[in-house]
C-alpha cells in the first residue's frame, strides 16, 4: 500500500506540474532565451569579423607619414596610399576633402601610438581607417620578417596540446574536468529552478487546507518522499529540455560543432569521478529539498518562506566565491569546512570532484554527510508537516512539533500508555 | 453492534498552560451514528484531531479498531475537516481520482465513481473544471465525495452541513444516511440539533473540556428533564420537588419534571395554589433545549440547572 501510495503521490504531483502551460512557458524560455543570446552573438560576432575584414580591406584614399621606416612604398601602394609632406599637410588634406584619411606612423609604432586621421563617415564605418592602418603596419611587419608562418608565430597563434601524467596514466587534463563538472551545472540548475517548487510542496497542502486530508489518507513520510521524487524528475525534465537544443543542434551540424571546432579537448569520463559526482548530486539534490520543505512545512505563507529561501540560496553560492581557493588550494581549512558543511559541501564537493582534487575517502565522507544529512531532514520535515502543518495560520513552534512526534514514536511503541 | 470502533479513554489534552480537554472517555459502537456536540471552542475539533493522530495527546488512549489511527493500517476511513480545501488550482476529476488512489481504488473505478458522485450532486459538467472555480458550497460537495469514496467503514464529519444551503443540506443528510445504511459508523460534529435527533443514535456533550453528557439521545433528553411543560398563566408558581422551574417569563414558564409523577397532578397542584392557568401542553425536552441550557447558561438561574456532572465523566446511563 505505501508503494502504491507512494507512485500515485509521485504521478499526481509530477503529472500536475508538466501538464501545466506556465511550467512549459518558464521551462521553454530558457532555452529559447539562450538560443536567442547565443544567436545574437554569433551574429555579432560574424557581422564584426566580416565588418572587420571588409574594413581592412576597405579602399579609399589615403596619404600617410612614417617615421618608423617600416612601411615600404610597394606595401603603401598596395593599399592606394601616397606619403604625404608632414604630418599638418596630411591632416590640412583630410580636412580639404583631397584625401579621405591620413595615417601617421610613429617611430616606434610598438610603444607610440599610430594617429589615424579621417573623413566623418559614421561611428561604424570609421572603423575601416584604423583596420587599414593596422593592415599596412601587419604588412610591413610580415615582409620584415620575411615569412607568414613566423608571422603567426610572433603573433602568438600557435596551436598547443597538453599532455598530463598521473603516474603513467594519462591524466586528462581538461578532457577530464569537464564531465564530473557537468553534475555541478545540474546540482545548481535544479535547485535554482526548483528551489521555490520545493519551498511551496507542503505549503501548498496548508494554504489550501488539505494537510487533515491527506494526512488522513496517506504516511507523510509517504507524501513528502514522493514530492521529494517528483521534484527530481520535473527538474530532470528541465534539463532535458535545457540541454534538447545543443544535442539537436550537434546532430543537425556534426561538422560546425564537432569539439575540435569548438576548441573543446576530447572527453574523458573517469568511472570514478562520474559515480561520485552523480551521488554527490542526489544526496546534495535530497538535502537541500527536504531541507526546503521542512521550512515550507512550519511557514504560515509562500511569502515568509520566500524570506528564509534566499539564506538557503546563499549556502550553495558561497563556496563559488572562494572557488579560486578550492581549486588552487583545496586542502586549506576554509576549503575543508565548506567540503564538510552539509549545505555548502555539494557544491564545493563537486567542484574539487570535477579538479580532481577530491579522494575517494573525502568522497566518501562527503556522501555520508549529504545523505544522512538528507534522511534526518526528511525526518524533521515529516514531523514538522505532521504535527506543524495544521497550525494553518501561524508560524510553527519546531520545538514543539519535533516533541510531539518525539512522543508519538513513544506511544507507537507502547499504544495503551500514556503519552509523558 | 456493541464493538467500539472508537475508544477515547482518559483523554487529556494540553496547549502550553491551556488545558483544552481535561478528562474524556466515550467510546463509538460499531454502526452507530455518533453525535459529538459542544459549544465553540469545546474541543470537539481537537478531540478529532487527536484522536486522527494529527495531535499528539497529552495523556490518555484514543484507539480506532483497537489501536491508534494510522492511515497505512488500511482501514477505511472518511474523514471530512473543519477546516475545508482541496488542491484548489487543480480539476476536480484530478483530486477525486487521486484521493480515490490513495484510498485503494484503481483508477479507472475512481474515475467512473467520481463521475456518478459528481452527476448526482448535479456538478457533472464541473468534472473539468479547477476546483477554485467552484463556488464554496460546490467545493463543498467535491469534498464530501472525496470524504466517502471507496465505502468507509468509520466516516468523520466535522461540521458537515457548514457553509450548504437548505437543499444542499438535505442531499447531504441523504448521503450520510445511504452511508450509514451500508454499514458505515458516523460520527457527526455539528450544530444542527435537529439533525443529531434524526440521525444520531447517541451523543455525547461536551463542556470544559469533560464529557458534560453522554448516551442515547432519549437518555440525553431524560437527564435535562425529559419532559417540559410550557404554562401560560397568572399568579405565582409554586415551587415543587415534582419539577424544576427552567424559564420563567411575565406569565409564562417552563416546568422541567424531576420525577415520575403525571402531568395532571402539576396542573391539579398548580390550579389549587391559585395560578389561573390559560394554557397547559407537555413536550419532551429537545436537544436544542438541551444545548442551550448547558452551553447559554448564563441566562439561566445556576439553581435551575441540573446538577454539575462529577469531575470524571459524567455519564449518562453508560459506563467506560
Amino acid at each position: 500500500m505505501v508503494q502504491h501510495n507512494l507512485g500515485t503521490v509521485i504521478g499526481f504531483e509530477f503529472v500536475r506540474t508538466v501538464t501545466k502551460r506556465r511550467f512549459w512557458i518558464g521551462t521553454l524560455s530558457v532555452p529559447i532565451i539562450m538560443a536567442v543570446v547565443f544567436g545574437l552573438i554569433f551574429l555579432s560576432n560574424t557581422t564584426t569579423d566580416t565588418a572587420s575584414q571588409a574594413q581592412s580591406s576597405a579602399e579609399f584614399t589615403l596619404s600617410y607619414t612614417d617615421a618608423s621606416g617600416l612601411i615600404t612604398p610597394q606595401d603603401a601602394a598596395l593599399f592606394g596610399a601616397r606619403p604625404a609632406e608632414s604630418a599638418g599637410a596630411g591632416i590640412q588634406d583630410v580636412q580639404s576633402g583631397t584625401v579621405e584619411a591620413y595615417f601617421d606612423f610613429p617611430a616606434r609604432p610598438d610603444t607610440e601610438v599610430v594617429r589615424v586621421y579621417g573623413a566623418d563617415k559614421g561611428i561604424f564605418e570609421n572603423g575601416k581607417y584604423a583596420a587599414v592602418a593596422q593592415a599596412m603596419l601587419t604588412r610591413a611587419v610580415e615582409q620584415k620578417i620575411g615569412s607568414a608562418e613566423l608571422s603567426t608565430l610572433a603573433t602568438g597563434k600557435a596551436q598547443i596540446e597538453t599532455v598530463t601524467y598521473d603516474g603513467t596514466q594519462e591524466s586528462g587534463g581538461l578532457g577530464s574536468v569537464i564531465p564530473p563538472l557537468v553534475f555541478l551545472v545540474i546540482f545548481y540548475g535544479l535547485i535554482v529552478l526548483l528551489a521555490g517548487q520545493m519551498l511551496n510542496s507542503t505549503l501548498e497542502e496548508k494554504e489550501n487546507r488539505v494537510t487533515e486530508m491527506i494526512l488522513t489518507t496517506l504516511k507523510p513520510t509517504t507524501l513528502i518522499a514522493g514530492k521529494v521524487i517528483a521534484l527530481f524528475a520535473i527538474g530532470l525534465v528541465q534539463m532535458i529540455v535545457f540541454l534538447s537544443p545543443i544535442v539537436i543542434a550537434r546532430l543537425l551540424l556534426p561538422d560546425q560543432l564537432s569539439p575540435a571546432v569548438l576548441d573543446v579537448p576530447p572527453l574523458i569520463f573517469d568511472p570514478v569521478r562520474i559515480t561520485i559526482g552523480f551521488l554527490i548530486l542526489i544526496g546534495g539534490f535530497a538535502l537541500f529539498t527536504t531541507t526546503l520543505v521542512a521550512i515550507g512545512a512550519v511557514m504560515p505563507t509562500a511569502k515568509e518562506a520566500g524570506n528564509v529561501l534566499g539564506v538557503m540560496m546563499a549556502l550553495i553560492f558561497v563556496p563559488f566565491y572562494a572557488v579560486a581557493l578550492v581549486v588552487s588550494d583545496p586542502h586549506s581549512g576554509i576549503v575543508q569546512i565548506f567540503t564538510y558543511f552539509p549545505f555548502s559541501a555539494p557544491v564545493t564537493a563537486l567542484l574539487r570532484n570535477g579538479f580532481g582534487s577530491l579522494n575517494s575517502l573525502e568522497a566518501g565522507i562527503v556522501i555520508v554527510i549529504l545523505f544522512v544529512g538528507a534522511t534526518v531532514m526528511l525526518r524533521i520535515a515529516v514531523r514538522l508537516f505532521q504535527y506543524g502543518s495544521i497550525s494553518y495560520t501561524s508560524k510553527v513552534n519546531i520545538r514543539t512539533a519535533l516533541r510531539a512526534g518525539s512522543r508519538h514514536a513513544a506511544s507507537d511503541a507502547a499504544p495503551t500508555t500514556p503519552a509523558p | 453492534m456493541d464493538e467500539a470502533v472508537v475508544h477515547i479513554s482518559g483523554f487529556r489534552m494540553d496547549f502550553g498552560a491551556v488545558t483544552v480537554i481535561r478528562d474524556l472517555s466515550f467510546d463509538v459502537r460499531a454502526g452507530e451514528t455518533f453525535g459529538f456536540l459542544g459549544s465553540n471552542g469545546s474541543g470537539k475539533t481537537t478531540t478529532i484531531r487527536a484522536l486522527l493522530g494529527l495531535y499528539e495527546p497529552t495523556a490518555g488512549t484514543l484507539h480506532i479498531n483497537g489501536r491508534p489511527f494510522k492511515p497505512e493500517h488500511g482501514g477505511r476511513l472518511g474523514y471530512l475537516p473543519e477546516e475545508r480545501g482541496l488542491y484548489k488550482k487543480e480539476k476536480v476529476m484530478d483530486v477525486m481520482t487521486y484521493f480515490g488512489r490513495l484510498k485503494g481504488m484503481e483508477k479507472r473505478s475512481a474515475r467512473r465513481w467520481s463521475l456518478e458522485y459528481l452527476e448526482r450532486v448535479a456538478l457533472a459538467d464541473k468534472a473539468g473544471s479547477l476546483l477554485d472555480k467552484l463556488s464554496s458550497g460546490q467545493q463543498q460537495k467535491v469534498q464530501l465525495g472525496v470524504t466517502i469514496m471507496n465505502r468507509p467503514e468509520l466516516l468523520i464529519l466535522d461540521e458537515p452541513t457548514k457553509g450548504f444551503d437548505p437543499v444542499n443540506r438535505r442531499l447531504l443528510i441523504e448521503i450520510i444516511g445511504e452511508q450509514k445504511q451500508a454499514g458505515a459508523t458516523v460520527v457527526m460534529v455539528t450544530h444542527q440539533m435537529d439533525e443529531v435527533e434524526r440521525l444520531c443514535d447517541r451523543v455525547i456533550l461536551l463542556k470544559d473540556g469533560t464529557a458534560e453528557a453522554y448516551g442515547t439521545i432519549d437518555e440525553v433528553q431524560n437527564k435535562y428533564g425529559g419532559r417540559i411543560i410550557r404554562v401560560k398563566y397568572t399568579g405565582t408558581i409554586p415551587r415543587s420537588p415534582h419539577y424544576d422551574v427552567v424559564l420563567e417569563e411575565t406569565n409564562y414558564a417552563e416546568l422541567s419534571i424531576t420525577d415520575t409523577t403525571d402531568e395532571a397532578a402539576i396542573l391539579k397542584n398548580l390550579i389549587d395554589a391559585g395560578v389561573r392557568v390559560r394554557s397547559f401542553t407537555t413536550t419532551k425536552v429537545s436537544l436544542e433545549d438541551i444545548f442551550i441550557r448547558v452551553y447559554g447558561d448564563q441566562n439561566i438561574p445556576t439553581s435551575s440547572l441540573p446538577a454539575a456532572p462529577p469531575a470524571t465523566n459524567a455519564l449518562v446511563g453508560e459506563e467506560v
